[in-house]
């Protein structure tokens, strides 16, 4: 054989070397791949294969002051639509079944169009169980649709409050923007209330549940069993100040009116009962809100969905001649013992002011129990402008008053500046005084500070910001935490007070005063009738009280729109909630330092 | 006549034994790929058997008479040309390419069975001892017996099995005594068509250097002339082979230079197939544990992509212990080389030897990003009834001529 070309030897060679340096430059590339940069490899595959699927935290339950629950969970079902795999083709049929307008999936899906296609957008929420038999029946033939359960609020445990709850809506796309790692697209977030103003401690905690998905993001199974799960946590238990009896009476009481009324405590500021009637009912915002029931809310001339408590603005009426006295009193303008004959009114200029009565000859104690309109007229002369402003401020009118829910509207009380901005410098008289004496002109109070005046009437001077909320309950410790809020004083003399304590308790107690008729046997109540005109129809029906006088312990304002006298309507309601809180307070104290797991239901 | 008798003298256990190891890990593989696809489950079950009735091919074609294969070589070599006509015109589109015939609902690949005749006919032919590679025409005429199945391949179009191929051919040619000349006679068109790839500069560059070549080699002017045309021509070839490629051959090609600027195109597989073979680590994720394979991220994995299964759920070790069986396998058979009684024997080992290097080079390298993604089957592992049998018959063939090394034909 002729071997006499390029050697075979080396041809040999040269192939072993091929072969040779092929396995060098593999096991190389494996080394580099497999051993030195594989954590990054395997970061990537896991990014591949693992999808993240939040689940949403049941919000925090809302209880009264004594772990009685006012607001819980229950479940509810919601779809979900995802476009990948979604069929356009059944839109007809899925709009039907849900009963909702043609085109609302289409205006849904371009809603969400910029998430990505595989990601589950919210259909609706709190389906009925006849959908979900329906999807579970027809799920072969409805690619792309699917539910999960969820919880949504429970209002069947006979308190309403709707003003005082508030209601949770689908996060908006600034909130969404603005709190990336809190929210996701079509969670729940507070709106309105005290689920809006305690947000951050009932929202809870979002759990996420791990699935290995395939190439096409298709769920495949749960991630290791679904031990990497990290459960949600559901939010911390709001305990509010809000009394459930005293509540309850109280909703029951307005029911039929217009108006608001606000119980709480003198010294702390609890509110242990609080209505903006009419309300609306809160169980229409626990799943989807239909439209039609936010067109029938928004269009009612009553104005539900409006928080009379702290947004609506009444004149005082009489209820602030109380603070007349005391500027009086507290600048030596007069003593307790100063006279003044009413003749059913009083002359000023060229206009007479009336009276509601001839009362004759009163101190200041009887002029507060009869009310007695010139006696207030005379003194608003002698203390001035200056005093009322400074007083007012005092018993903090004209601002705001805190209270943890929102918005709150800040009153209107007018002092010099405003008289002179609004009539200019010296073209205005005394005269404009007169009204204010007895809480009507162009002053307008909330009554939230109405109720902080009561309060403040009540204790001395001396309480803290009204507020809703105690504190909340730790959802992993059970571990109660209360909340601090401010201290409001109003600096004026015991002395001062006692006189007015006095006054205000013959208001009811004096056969002459002007709320006589709401008098009982066993608790003597401090009160005062008001009755604030009102260019649109009726006068508005005031009252406040405080019980017991020796010792009090809750202080109310009830405001009764176009109802009348105070005494005939307000005062009645008042009574009725004065008595319902004080035959109770005793049978309940719970010590929330000392809670146990088993106080908690 | 010297008969042993230990095994080892008749039959060759480095080559059977790493081949059998290689089947094994490859049923494990596909066990694997198709674990959690219940429309390939039956891939498994099909395998088996074309492994059962390939060992049976194998031992048959083991025990034919060393001459056989000789005889064998043009009628092969004839019918599988027919093969690759026949599926030109009535074959089966599949990914893009016209490669597969169905008889009686039994499909296969006319190309893969090709490699039979096409290693078996050149070896034939080389070995005529009256033959001169050397001599200009009958270098041509060898280099035609290689082009024409491979341009019937091209046609389908398979690149990854043409460029196959080309590579048995050049490498069979090479070993069968080419002189200096003869290997730049048949790679000088080669390079000149790669620079022409890069614009006319490089490809009148090329031909200087092909002229400066001619000269060196001093030549009748006949042959220097003759060689320079061709030389000229290999610079159109490009644009002509153009038409044969297909849009997604070309993006294969293209996205092999940067896999990951197209993550979710053609550059899809080789990406995810890295990621699998990286993520698996020293020790790898464990049998039917690796989420790229189980989760189906890389599709047909039991076919191009098998490698990755082993380098996901077996990491560097099971990587490892499967190209070092390779290499036994690979340096056995070039062993094999000087062992063979006569030429033909040795050709038909070194044609064996190139084609199975070169479909695991290119396989694997596909795996570790170091090899364009071109769909050929890693031998002896991936699922495909056609390849197995052939690979298992030339296989035989390798056991048969080491049986008949003594003999001299």
């Amino acid at each position: 054989m002729n071997e006499n070309y390029f050697g075979s030897a080396l041809r040999r060679r040269l192939v072993f070397f091929v072969i040779a340096g092929m396995f060098v430059i593999q096991t190389f590339q494996l080394v580099n791949m497999q051993l030195l940069e594989s954590t990054e490899y395997e970061k990537k595959s896991e990014r591949n294969s693992i999808k993240t699927v939040s689940v949403k935290a049941p919000r925090g339950i809302i209880f009264d002051r004594n772990i009685e629950i006012l607001v819980g969970n229950k479940p509810s079902f919601t779809l979900q639509i995802i476009p990948s795999e979604y069929e356009k083709k059944n839109t007809k049929i899925i709009e039907n079944v849900l009963n909702v307008d043609s085109g609302y999936i289409d205006k849904l899906l371009f809603r969400y169009r910029k998430f990505p296609e595989f990601k589950p957008r919210t259909l609706m929420k709190g389906v009925s169980y006849k959908v979900i038999a329906w999807l579970e029946e027809n799920q072969a033939e409805l690619p792309g649709i699917n539910y999960i359960v969820e919880t949504k609020r429970d209002y069947s445990f006979g308190i309403n409050a709707s003003h005082v709850f508030g209601y949770t809506k689908e996060v908006d796309d600034k909130t969404l923007k603005k709190y990336k790692d809190i929210y996701s697209f079509g969670d729940e977030v507070g709106f309105s209330g005290i689920e809006k103003n305690y947000e951050k401690y009932l929202r809870g905690k979002k759990g996420k549940r791990f699935f290995v998905v395939n190439a096409r993001q298709k769920i495949v199974s749960r991630y290791n069993n679904g031990k990497n799960d990290i459960p949600p946590v559901k939010g911390n238990d709001l305990v509010l100040s809000l009394d459930y009896k005293t509540q309850q009476i109280a909703e029951k009481l307005m029911q039929h009116n217009k108006g608001a009324l606000i119980a709480l405590q003198p010294e702390t500021g609890e509110i242990l009962a609080y209505v903006s009637a009419p309300q609306y009912d809160l169980s229409h915002f626990a799943g989807v809100t239909s439209s039609s029931v936010w067109d029938s809310l928004r269009n009612d001339k009553d104005k539900p969905l409006f928080n009379r408590g702290t947004i609506s603005m009444y004149p005082p009426g009489s209820t602030f001649k109380m603070l007349i006295a005391i500027a009086a009193l507290e600048e030596k303008t007069i003593r307790p013992g100063y006279t003044f004959n009413c003749k059913g009114g009083m002359q000023y200029g060229n206009r007479f002011f009336g009276c509601t009565h001839y009362h004759g000859v009163l101190n200041l104690k009887q002029a507060i129990e009869e009310s007695c309109n010139a006696y207030f007229y005379n003194l608003v002369l002698k203390i001035g402008i200056d005093n009322i402003d400074k007083y007012s401020k005092k018993f903090h009118f004209g601002k705001k008053t805190g209270i943890d829910i929102s918005p709150e509207a800040n009153g209107l009380i007018p002092s010099r500046e405003y008289y002179d901005r609004a009539f200019g410098k010296g073209k205005w008289t005394n005269g404009y005084l007169l009204n204010l004496g007895i809480g009507q002109g162009e002053i307008i109070i909330t009554p939230v500070q109405l109720a902080q005046y009561t309060a403040l009437l009540a204790n001395n001077g001396k309480t803290k910001v009204p507020h809703f909320a105690k504190g909340y309950i730790e959802s992993k410790t059970n571990e109660f935490f209360p909340f601090e809020f401010n201290e409001v004083n109003a600096a004026v003399s015991k002395k001062s007070f006692k006189v007015i304590h006095q006054a205000m308790k013959g208001v009811v107690s004096s056969e002459k005063g002007t709320a006589h008729n709401i008098e009982l046997k066993n608790i003597s109540i401090c009160g005062k009738t008001g009755t604030a005109q009102n260019p649109h129809g009726k006068d508005h029906s005031i009252f406040i009280a405080y019980a017991p006088s020796e010792n009090p312990q809750i202080a109310v304002v009830v405001i009764i729109e176009n109802a009348g006298y105070g005494s005939s309507y307000a005062a009645p309601v008042a009574q009725k909630v004065i008595l319902t809180y004080l035959e109770n307070i005793e049978s309940k104290r719970i010590n929330l330092l000392n809670l146990k797991r088993d106080d908690v239901k | 006549m010297k008969i042993g008798y230990k095994l080892q003298d008749k039959f060759d256990l480095v080559v059977f034994v790493t081949v059998i190891i290689l089947l094994t890990v490859g049923i494990f593989s596909i066990y694997s790929a198709t674990y959690n696809n219940p429309a390939a489950k039956g891939n498994l079950n099909k395998q088996i058997f074309f492994i059962m009735a390939s060992l049976i091919i194998l031992f048959f074609v083991y025990f034919l008479p060393a001459s056989s294969f000789r005889i064998v070589s043009l009628p092969s070599y004839i019918i599988s040309l027919l093969m690759l006509i026949v599926v030109l015109v009535a074959g089966k589109t599949i990914y893009g390419a016209k490669s597969w015939m169905s008889i009686g609902g039994f499909g296969f690949q006319p190309s893969e069975f090709a490699k039979i005749g096409l290693i078996l006919f050149p070896a034939y032919w080389l070995s005529d001892s009256r033959r001169d590679i050397n001599n200009l025409k009958e270098l041509f005429y060898t280099v035609l017996i290689g082009l024409i199945p491979i341009m019937l391949i091209m046609l389908e179009p398979d690149m990854g099995t043409a460029i196959v191929f080309g590579i048995v051919s050049l490498v069979m040619i090479f070993w069968s005594g080419l002189n200096l000349f003869g290997i730049f006679v048949v790679l000088s068109p080669m390079f000149v068509l790669f620079a022409s790839l890069f614009g006319t500069g490089p490809f009148i560059f090329a031909l200087i250097v092909v002229l400066a070549m001619l000269f060196y080699f001093k030549q009748n002017l006949f042959i220097s002339g003759t060689v320079f045309v061709i030389n000229l021509s290999a610079g159109f070839v490009f644009d002509f082979m153009l038409k044969f490629l297909k849009p997604h051959q070309v993006k294969r090609l293209l996205t092999f230079i940067d896999p990951g600027s197209d993550p979710l195109g053609s550059g899809y597989n080789a990406l995810q197939a890295k990621v699998a073979m990286g993520s698996g680590g020293l020790l790898g994720k464990g049998f039917l544990q690796g989420n790229q394979t189980q989760l189906r991220f890389i599709p047909e994995q039991w076919t191009d992509f098998i490698f990755c299964v082993i380098g996901e759920e077996f990491g560097f070790i099971g990587s490892m212990f499967v190209i070092v069986i390779f290499l036994i396998l690979f340096l056995r058979l070039l062993n094999l080389t000087s062992i063979a009684g006569d030429k033909f024997g040795r050709l038909t080992i070194i044609g064996i030897l190139t084609l199975l290097f070169v479909h695991y080079s290119i396989n694997i390298g596909m795996d570790l990003g170091i090899a364009p993604v071109i769909g050929i089957p890693l031998p002896f592992i991936s699922y495909g009834g056609s390849a197995i049998l052939t690979d298992m018959f030339l296989i035989g063939v390798v056991l048969n001529i080491y049986k008949n090394r003594k003999h001299h034909v």
